[in-house]
């Protein structure tokens, strides 16, 4: 339960421009996956296609061995743009997908009593989205991607609309969350520091079209330097081990920024 | 939002089959008699009506005489509800203190329906062309007035502080800063008033006029021409649309020129 | 709290009120045949209050074309937002309705008033058939766009939380396009007014555009001026209601609290 395969994945926007070439990718149960590259290499497209919001023009994008045809709660997206309903309360945005699954009041009621209190939303959880910064927006998403207890968790820049600040908080918590709770993700992001410290692997895409250039093991590192032991990011940021991979993906990245001639 | 545009010839197809329905249920409901033809002639029998009156005249006036006469009152309208609206408007935006005793006066006098003027419009100015010219003020003057404000209230502030470093004096900081800043606004502002104000002619034309296209259109009532009015209605619509059309036009040729999105 | 700008606008109000009646009553610059005196303005008041003019004492005038307006808003609002909302959602509706819209659109709601005394006569149907007319377009037009302009995101999340269709339309769209939907219902209530004013001075038994006819035929200067107030005085109740239901009902919203 909970494997992300991409098989020989393509896809092409408007019959002409390629956004993704071949791309092959397993992702097994409870790993933590970040995919960094150039703007426009198609990361994101590669979320979108797992989410089920956009459909490979070859290949098929598998989650649990089933072909991804379209989108349903089985797979939580978590959106840059936080994309919570500004209509309904912090309690009723992560309702409502419990109640599309038809789950019944009573154990909805104690889901997201979980869900608040793993995100440390408690205190806000009548307040309306506009109420809340961003940070405690994009906790509210969170809560509502990680109620529904999805085989899979897929976040797309979550952090990308945060200040840098607000950023680094959630960094350490989304990692004290994938430890304790670990669940299969695909995370999606700009920043090489976020892909190293958050994921078991890390996967390096070239400039469009898009197609994997290098994945990266991050975890036997991680597990063996133990950064876990480190309570801030700062501490693990300067590890030697972080630094050469940090410096790895940034000179790999490099290479793909000098093709496009920038 | 949810799904792509049609393609060019799917979207044809459809509106085409729209207009078909339309006109073949108003057919229908003409030629089998389900409502007397008396009150619902058929479209040919309207078309047919709209080009014998563009020769022959009804009510004192063929349709092109009636047309003219009704649009040189609608230009003197609107030209003067432009006129005044603009530059007050202007003004409103830079003098605080003038901005605060029209706007009280404004804001109470918005809940009267222009319409509503017609009575005294007719006691003051008679019912030839100074009555009707007024209720077309009083429909093209808000907008006028209001996108003027707007414009110039909302200019973006750095454009001012660079003004007044500069040492620019009241006049031209109108004249020079204010009024172009305001252009687009004002534009949008004058297809606003261009519609209601060609909407207030017909009004004061059905009510108090001895020519022009809503006065035929009442006499064609009184004697139950039904095809007189409506073909009155395609003439009214077809002006309202071409002024329309030549307002956006000039709209978008000025965002191009200007380096906004048309 | 008045602030500066409120205490400058009732000193507007003041003079205003002052200058009224400096120029009908103590200087007569303004003769009654041109607009009334305050006294006169009273004096016609008291008359539509107690005797009653064209027919009816002003509030059953007034009641009336309230309640005309009210209907025609009504069966506008219930029937333009669904379109508007389903062209939204559905570009083969939108492709199907758009051209006879575009036919229709350009035709102000007024004109249509002699072919509805045509179908109907001078009655009630009439102006509730106008109004409708009047008041369908901006609701639709409107509610359209609301749809159009949702955000990508909040639609993309409501699927992928695996919303079912009848609860996406209301507990997604709807709300997403309440704001715009909004917009278009204050614009439409507007259009309501002014088609009723516009089709009871047409032709009318009873309602403030009869009263303002009847008094324009009588050259009463005095009544032209009650029914004029009364008119924005009515507009102005309704728009504030319409206010109050939409700040209740889009309290959510950050863009509606000013």
């Amino acid at each position: 339960m909970g494997s992300i395969r991409f098989q020989g994945v393509g896809k092409v926007f408007g019959g002409k421009i390629t956004v993704l070439e071949d791309i092959e990718l397993d992702i097994a149960e409870k790993e933590f996956v970040a995919i960094v590259g150039p703007s426009g290499c198609g990361k994101t497209t590669c979320l979108r296609m797992v989410a089920g919001f956009e459909a490979p023009s070859s290949g098929t994008v598998s989650v649990s061995g089933r072909t991804v045809t379209a989108p349903g709660p089985d797979r939580a997206v978590v959106f840059q743009q936080f994309a919570l309903f500004p209509w309904k309360t912090v309690r009723a945005n992560i309702e409502f997908g419990l109640r599309n699954k038809r789950i019944p009041a009573a154990e909805r009621e104690s889901l997201i009593a979980g869900a608040l209190k793993l995100m440390n939303l408690e205190s806000y959880a009548d307040a309306f989205p506009h109420q809340l910064s961003g940070g405690m927006q994009q906790r509210v998403a969170i809560a509502r991607a990680y109620v529904l207890d999805p085989e899979v968790l897929l976040m797309d820049e979550p952090f990308g609309a945060l200040d840098a600040q607000t950023r680094v908080v959630m960094q350490e918590e989304l990692v004290r969350l994938a430890r304790r709770n670990p669940r299969t993700v695909l995370f999606i992001t700009h920043s090489v520091e976020e892909a190293v410290y958050l994921a078991d692997r890390v996967v390096i895409m070239t400039r469009r079209p898009g197609r994997i250039k290098e994945v990266l093991n991050v975890r036997p590192i991680r597990e063996s330097e133990d950064w876990d032991r480190f309570q801030k990011i700062e501490d693990v940021m300067d590890l030697e081990s972080f630094v050469h991979l940090r410096t790895h993906i940034w000179k790999s990245l490099r290479e793909e920024k000098g093709q496009a001639g920038v | 939002m949810n799904s792509p545009p049609l393609p060019f010839r799917e979207s044809f197809l459809y509106g085409a089959a729209g207009l078909f329905l339309f006109v073949g249920l108003w057919t229908l409901l003409s030629v089998t008699g389900l409502v007397p033809r008396q009150f619902l002639p058929s479209p040919f029998e309207v078309a047919g009506r709209f080009f014998f009156l563009l020769t022959s005249p009804f009510a004192g006036a063929t349709l092109p005489e009636h047309l003219s006469a009704s649009f040189m009152r609608y230009a003197y309208g609107a030209v003067l509800a432009a006129a005044i609206g603009i530059p007050l408007g202007l003004l409103m935006g830079w003098f605080r203190l003038l901005d605060d005793i029209v706007s009280p006066i404004f804001d109470g006098l918005r809940f009267i329906a222009p319409i509503a003027w017609v009575p005294f419009a007719a006691l003051w100015f008679g019912t030839g062309i100074g009555g009707p010219v007024m209720i077309i003020f009083a429909g093209a003057f808000p907008p006028c007035l209001i996108n003027a404000y707007r414009g110039a209230r909302f200019v973006e502030p750095r454009l001012i502080e660079a003004a007044r470093m500069l040492g620019t004096g009241h006049v031209r900081m109108i004249l020079e800063i204010l009024l172009p800043a305001a252009v687009p606004s004002i534009i949008a502002g004058l297809r606003v008033s261009a519609g209601l104000g060609w909407q207030s002619l017909v009004g004061a034309e059905l009510i108090v006029a001895a020519a022009g296209v809503g006065f035929m259109m009442v006499q064609a009532q009184g004697s139950v021409q039904t095809p007189t009015v409506m073909a009155g209605m395609v003439a009214i619509g077809l002006v309202g649309m071409v002024i329309d059309i030549l307002l956006r036009r000039g709209e978008g040729w000025l965002r191009r020129r200007r380096g906004l999105e048309a | 709290m008045i602030g500066r700008r409120g205490w400058i606008g009732l000193a507007t109000v003041v003079a205003l009120l002052a200058l009224w009646f400096v120029l009908t009553t103590l200087t007569g610059q303004i003769t009654s045949a041109r607009f009334p005196s305050p006294a006169e303005f009273s004096a016609s008041l008291t008359q539509i209050n107690t005797r009653g003019y064209a027919g009816a004492v002003l509030l059953s005038h007034a009641w009336h074309s309230l309640l005309l307006v009210l209907m025609g808003f009504a069966v506008a609002v219930v029937t333009g937002v669904p379109l508007g909302l389903w062209m939204g959602w559905n570009r083969r509706v939108e492709a199907l309705v758009n051209p006879v819209f575009l036919i229709i659109r350009p035709i102000p709601p007024l004109a249509w008033i002699p072919l509805a005394i045509l179908w109907l006569g001078l009655g009630d149907a009439a102006k509730i058939m106008v109004i409708w007319f009047a008041a369908f377009v901006p609701s639709v037009i409107n509610a359209f766009t609301g749809v159009r302009t949702i955000d990508r995101p909040v639609f993309e999340a409501a699927r992928m939380l695996g919303t079912p269709p009848w609860r996406m339309v209301r507990e997604v769209i709807v709300p997403a396009a309440s704001p715009m939907i909004f917009t278009g219902l204050r614009l439409s209530l507007q259009a309501s007014w002014t088609t009723l004013v516009a089709a009871e001075l047409v032709g009318a038994l009873v309602g403030v555009g009869f009263v303002l006819n009847m008094a324009q035929q009588d050259i009463y200067p005095g009544m032209i001026l009650v029914g004029m107030l009364t008119v924005g005085v009515l507009g102005f109740i309704t728009t504030q209601a319409l206010g109050r239901a939409e700040r209740r009902a889009l309290a959510w919203n950050v863009a509606a609290r000013d």
